[in-house]
């Protein structure tokens, strides 16, 4: 069955390069949003069967990342038209072409129960991506788009030495992850421990962690605004459910207390590098992008402490992917204002867009986990379970590092809204409809926040237990 | 005859670590696929034959003529024919690549059981840090593109160590090859030299904080 949406959605993207005219294109991303709301309907209807074909299978995990996906493109979709509706036609039709076919492959990650196959898509995803990197065709577009492939394609290629190894530690020629997951337990750790390590170092390209993170932030520097929340939300969760799913095979083996150790360092030196870059760019893109490196961090940095805190990540992660994709759309809008992201140049934009401002000081208290943000939850958690295993180190490395990201962050959102502005304005660009749109998002991750729905509690506490 | 084959394919990793031209690199990259290409033929005889002769069909076309093919013409529009003067000397390099080669022995040594053909296994990781050494070394972008195919090469030859019983894997290490080697090989001919009129890495530096 998921066969036929692949088509349906493949299809549809492949069209988009056809495309003569906007309304066109605006007709099949409706049409192909359509199918994946219908789709998104069939799996919480629970009308569909939990495996489709041998290489998909509809967990709990990927059912929940692919309804907060669907949800995320919407608002991407939307708020690209608008960011490139002064585009030729011809870049127009092939960045929602791409937009698409790099959903389509984000999805296919999510529902992937089969390593090979979660291997193949993450690679398409970086063909997709890199296309949309191209878009500007500036110098520096090319130099990223180039940088991404390279690092990308490297990471991937010891990711699959990595799956290799896994294989042959199970002595088995099944590739699913249940059957690894039983058959890996007996399994020689040296070869495990290496498998682990190559897997995560090259996933982590995509994830946007410790060692290939800078790829991440390039890309979202290259990419148009719109685009970076795709990929600092769905693909950043397709990079953490592809190293979860791997994490989560190593549950049953002695060598899982290992796997923690390693996810802990990984995460400390991304939160380390996340807080230190942060000061030291003048870019908001990659601004942001540091930021998402330092949540992911964080995020490691549950897996690797274990109990309360795997499910913290998750949650961490979940509501991350609103407030991200909600400071990405509201940083396209401040493009379309400045022309720009200069942070030591660009400000006053509470009085020239007060909706946009107000949109990035609430995100700005969501991003820095102060309440009512859902990530002061997962914070909380993380750190209190860090307390009852007794390293209270961690705590203390976390509460140093996110006092730097608190300074830094509101300097620089405090900034944008009260310094005096010193790049030219394009006020007619202004469309506050978009700025409401996209706090839409923020205020979906502050009700979750304040209330976790049972349901959302159910579907995390299945996801965690291994 | 096997193992005659891996050897030659070890001489190529060592002398791709200590020449200068590249004219030399695509001609290695050339040999390395037919190295495969034999390798291929006498380690995986035993699969289906539709299988077989996908795999035997990708390394003789893709990996012993198209790629290196696609290297030539890239050294013809470029007009550059030598990696960067300030990069290690021969010596050096030479004495890299026996340290990684060595390194790539002990580690299978220590690593040694029944599950892995070990020879695979050492040549492999031989290969990946070789391609690493020639990405961090050298700094102009051909030879990094270079190391890349060189790590690949080296997957794809692990592959066929575990892929007798799962053939899934080598079709995936065979797409691998194909979506990024052309996707990297096309760009960097049409794109990255046009554009930014250099081969050196040193000048890729526009996206920075």
């Amino acid at each position: 069955m998921i066969y036929i949406f692949f088509i349906i959605w493949l299809t549809i993207g492949a069209s988009a390069f056809l495309a003569r005219s906007r309304r066109t294109i605006h007709m099949l991303c409706a049409t192909y949003l359509t199918a994946h709301a219908m789709f998104a309907g069939l799996l919480i209807g629970g009308k569909y069967l939990s495996t489709s074909g041998s290489f998909f299978s509809f967990d709990e995990a990927g059912t929940l990342f692919y309804l907060l996906l669907v949800v995320v493109a919407i608002f991407i979709f939307i708020h690209s038209e608008a960011y490139l509706k002064r585009d030729d036609i011809g870049n127009y039709r092939r960045y929602f072409a791409l937009l698409m076919l790099l959903t389509t492959a984000i999805t296919g990650v999510y529902f992937a129960n089969n390593i090979a196959v979660t291997w193949i898509l993450l690679e398409t995803t970086t063909l997709c991506g890199a296309g949309i990197l191209y878009y500007r065709r500036s110098e520096a577009a090319i130099e990223a788009t180039w940088k991404y492939l390279f690092v990308c394609s490297t990471g991937i290629a010891i990711a699959y030495l990595g799956i290799l190894l896994l294989c042959a530690a199970a002595s088995n020629s099944s590739l699913n992850y249940e059957d690894l997951q039983m058959l890996i337990i007996n399994g020689n750790p040296l070869y495990l421990k290496a498998a682990f390590l190559l897997v995560l170092t090259g996933y982590s390209c995509k994830m946007e962690i410790f060692p290939l993170y800078t790829i991440g932030v390039d890309a979202n520097f290259a990419a148009p605004a719109p685009a970076s929340a795709l990929l600092s939300t769905g693909l950043v969760n397709a990079g953490f459910l592809a190293i979860f799913r791997v994490y989560k095979l190593f549950a049953h083996t002695p060598l899982m207390a290992w796997v923690q150790n390693v996810m802990l360092i990984i995460g400390i030196v991304s939160l380390v590098v996340g807080a230190l870059f942060l000061r030291r760019t003048n870019n908001y893109k990659r601004f942001l992008s540091y930021s998402t490196v330092e949540n992911m961090g964080i995020v490691a940095i549950g897996l690797g402490i274990g109990g309360v805190g795997v499910w913290a990540a998750v949650f961490h992660v979940i509501c991350h992917s609103f407030i991200k994709s909600s400071l990405f759309l509201h940083i396209a809008i401040v493009r379309q204002v400045y022309d720009g992201y200069r942070i030591n140049r660009i400000g006053d934009y509470i009085n020239i867009n007060k909706v946009g401002a107000i949109g990035l000081i609430v995100g700005m208290v969501a991003i820095l986990a102060f309440p009512p943000s859902p990530l002061f939850i997962s914070e909380l958690m993380i750190m209190s379970e860090a307390l009852a295993s007794g390293a209270w180190w961690i705590i203390a490395i976390m509460v140093v590092l996110l006092c730097i990201v608190i300074f830094t962050v509101c300097h620089r959102f405090i900034k944008l809204c009260y310094q005096p502005n010193q790049d030219e304005l394009h006020l007619s660009n202004i469309d506050r409809k978009l700025s409401y749109s996209a706090i839409t998002l923020l205020l979906a991750a502050l009700v979750l926040g304040l209330w976790q729905p049972e349901i959302l509690t159910n579907i995390i506490d299945k996801i965690v237990t291994f | 005859m096997l193992l005659s084959l891996i050897i030659l394919y070890v001489i190529t990793l060592i002398y791709i670590s200590i020449v200068e031209r590249f004219r030399n690199y695509a001609s290695i990259i050339a040999v390395q696929g037919w190295i495969l290409l034999g390798i291929a033929l006498l380690r995986l005889h035993s699969l289906d034959w539709l299988e077989l002769s996908f795999i035997i069909t990708e390394t003789l076309i893709f990996k012993a003529v198209i790629v290196p093919a696609i290297l030539m013409r890239v050294i013809k529009n470029t007009h550059i024919n030598r990696v960067a003067t300030t990069g290690s000397s021969q010596f050096n390099s030479l004495m890299l690549s026996i340290a990684a080669l060595t390194v790539s022995a002990l580690l299978t040594y220590c690593v040694a059981d029944q599950t892995i053909n070990m020879v695979f296994f050492g040549v492999a990781l031989y290969a990946l840090l070789t391609g690493l050494i020639l990405i961090v070394l050298r700094s102009r972008i051909f030879t990094h593109m270079v190391g890349f195919l060189v790590i690949e090469n080296g997957v794809f030859l692990f592959s066929m160590a575990i892929g007798v019983e799962m053939p899934i894997l080598i079709n995936a290490a065979i797409l691998l090859d194909i979506l990024i080697s052309v996707l990297m090989l096309g760009m960097f001919m049409t794109r990255v030299d046009k554009h930014i009129h250099t081969d050196d890495s040193d000048s890729l530096t526009h996206v920075k904080d």
